[in-house]
């Protein structure tokens, strides 16, 4: 498809996926999708993709441009690519009441990604659960396990650490109270998951923000 | 020759010191000895209730914030700054840590092996380890641990079955202080197998030796430039040492392949004092999480087809009737 046919097909794409309801995907993929406008001087409207042109001139990236609209796609994008959180989009200079207008629309696999990880880490925490249950030791071994942790030895304890004054180890078998910390917990699954939660919330409003500024910065540079 | 593929500076004096004023200077200057030697001070008198895994676990995390923040206030390169992505991305792979890979390790991982070791054993011949100093108990388990760590790596850039399971974590182009995480499950599995969990029946020592590994070796994956004091730099591996071994000249990624004692490094030679900022494979591609979890078993396929495609008869010449 050529350049000029592309950001034809894409053009509604600045509001909705191609072939989509607009509504119904609308309700959803604002989860990875960030649109947004900017509103330009009258002069600009000739030479914003200009302006914008040293953010698309970076490694896995390519783009093709059209008078109206730039549509870029990001591959392996390098980790300091100041886009590197977006895998493409669609840019869009239209006429509006007050004058040129530039839309974007820009998708993020990470954005989503990271709104899917809190599920993935609850799944892990079920696992856990669900493998903890599977493994729990009947009473009989687990007083077994006590009769034959009791004949261990006295630990013995160096003159040095006595005369530096390191506290006593304890006898082994007192060890048995530290062995629930060894038992699979699904806590910090748990953790993880709300973590990656406020990192979705964090990202999502964070990353709308910095890419709005990043394209005013560069629409003002001389 | 180290350098032909990418810059890397060898040689401590060629590397630049902390830039900033007094107070900075001094920060850090004496950031690193103190920490180490306050947790090491912490751990030899915290008593016996104290002394427990989970507290390790929590002064872990907290040390890691810590870092963070060091990372964000005065970054060492801005080519490593850390950005929402980069943190989510890292984030997933600790999390794998804590999760699936304590799951898999507690089937078939070095716990499982060592507790039966363990169960066999006749302790009355450890006694002698036991009635060590505490220190000297700690130092044993951390170098040892160390040392099984240092030939698993240096097998993992030799072997290319153990390669293909490393290789995403080379493609990491920053140091960050969770870039440590970062690679195929296959590879952080691996690595993790070791003796340190045999020492499980001497608590102290054994936590002992962990802070070693926490308050050295976390600095491998760090964004922050410290004036590291000379025996550290001798003993210990620096994130110095650690941009080395991930820069994007071959030579140069062949050397520092220890986590926390650099002199095991130099023992064997193949240590190389220095840094590089330009890091990774292929020219600095980065590699998506999708292609970090498959990578050693879609490489690993494509090369053995390869190897045992039939090779086509194409004889040179018609022999004559």
């Amino acid at each position: 498809m050529s350049a000029p046919d592309q950001a034809l097909q894409l053009k509604p794409a600045l509001r909705s996926s191609p072939g989509e309801n607009p509504v119904n995907s609308r309700f959803i993929n604002w989860i990875w999708h960030i649109r947004g406008s900017l509103a330009l001087a009258p002069e600009q409207s000739s030479d914003a993709f200009d302006k914008l042109d040293p953010l698309f001139r970076q490694t896995g990236t390519s783009f093709e441009r059209t008078h109206s609209t730039l549509v870029f796609r990001k591959k392996d994008q390098a980790a300091q690519d100041k886009m590197s959180v977006f895998d493409g989009g669609v840019l869009q200079i239209e006429k509006g009441m007050a004058g040129p207008v530039l839309h974007y629309h820009l998708t993020s696999r990470i954005l989503l990604f990271c709104f899917l990880a809190p599920l993935l880490f609850l799944g892990m925490a079920q696992l856990t659960i669900a493998l903890g249950e599977l493994e729990t030791p009947s009473t009989e071994v687990s007083n077994a396990f006590e009769d034959s942790a009791e004949k261990d030895l006295e630990v013995p304890m160096h003159p040095i650490d006595v005369a530096l004054g390191a506290p006593a180890p304890e006898k082994e078998s007192s060890k048995d109270s530290d062995d629930d910390d060894k038992e699979p917990s699904p806590t910090p699954a748990y953790v993880l998951a709300a973590i990656f939660a406020a990192l979705y919330v964090v990202g999502r409003v964070l990353e709308s923000r910095l890419v709005k500024a990043l394209f005013k910065k560069s629409l003002l540079s001389s | 020759m180290i350098g032909t593929q990418a810059p890397v500076t060898v040689g401590w004096e060629n590397i630049p010191k902390v830039e900033g004023g007094p107070v900075k200077q001094f920060i850090f200057t004496w950031f690193q000895p103190t920490v180490l030697f306050a947790l090491i001070a912490f751990w030899y008198y915290a008593p016996n209730s104290v002394a427990k895994a989970s507290t390790a676990i929590g002064i872990g995390i907290a040390f890691k914030i810590l870092l963070l923040g060091l990372e964000w206030m005065t970054p060492r390169h801005e080519s490593w700054r850390l950005t929402w992505k980069e943190l989510v991305t890292d984030l997933f792979y600790v999390g794998l840590g804590y999760t699936l890979l304590r799951m898999v390790d507690s089937y078939i991982g070095d716990g499982v092996m060592i507790e039966a070791v363990q169960n066999a054993f006749t302790w009355d011949k450890l006694a002698w380890f036991i009635g060590l100093p505490l220190l000297v108990q700690a130092f044993l388990i951390s170098f040892i641990f160390d040392f099984g760590q240092y030939w698993m790596h240096r097998g993992m850039h030799n072997w290319y079955p153990l390669w293909l399971t490393h290789a995403p974590h080379h493609y990491i182009t920053q140091l960050n202080i969770n870039k440590g995480a970062v690679g195929n499950p296959v590879e952080l599995f691996l690595i993790g197998l070791g003796v340190g969990g045999f020492f499980d029946f001497m608590p102290r020592a054994a936590l002992l030796a962990g802070t070693l590994g926490l308050a050295v070796g976390t600095y491998q994956h760090i964004n922050v430039r410290f004036n590291t004091p000379r025996w550290w730099r001798f003993l210990f591996n620096t994130t110095e040492h650690h941009s080395v071994h991930h820069s994007q000249d071959f030579e140069a990624s062949r050397s520092n392949y220890s986590t926390t004692w650099i002199i095991i490094d130099r023992m064997f030679g193949t240590c190389v004092d220095g840094e590089a900022e330009l890091l990774g494979m292929e020219g600095g591609r980065r590699m998506s999480i999708g292609e970090t979890m498959i990578y050693p078993f879609s490489e690993g396929w494509k090369t053995l087809k390869e190897r045992f495609r039939q090779p086509v008869a194409m004889p040179d010449a018609v022999p004559a009737e």
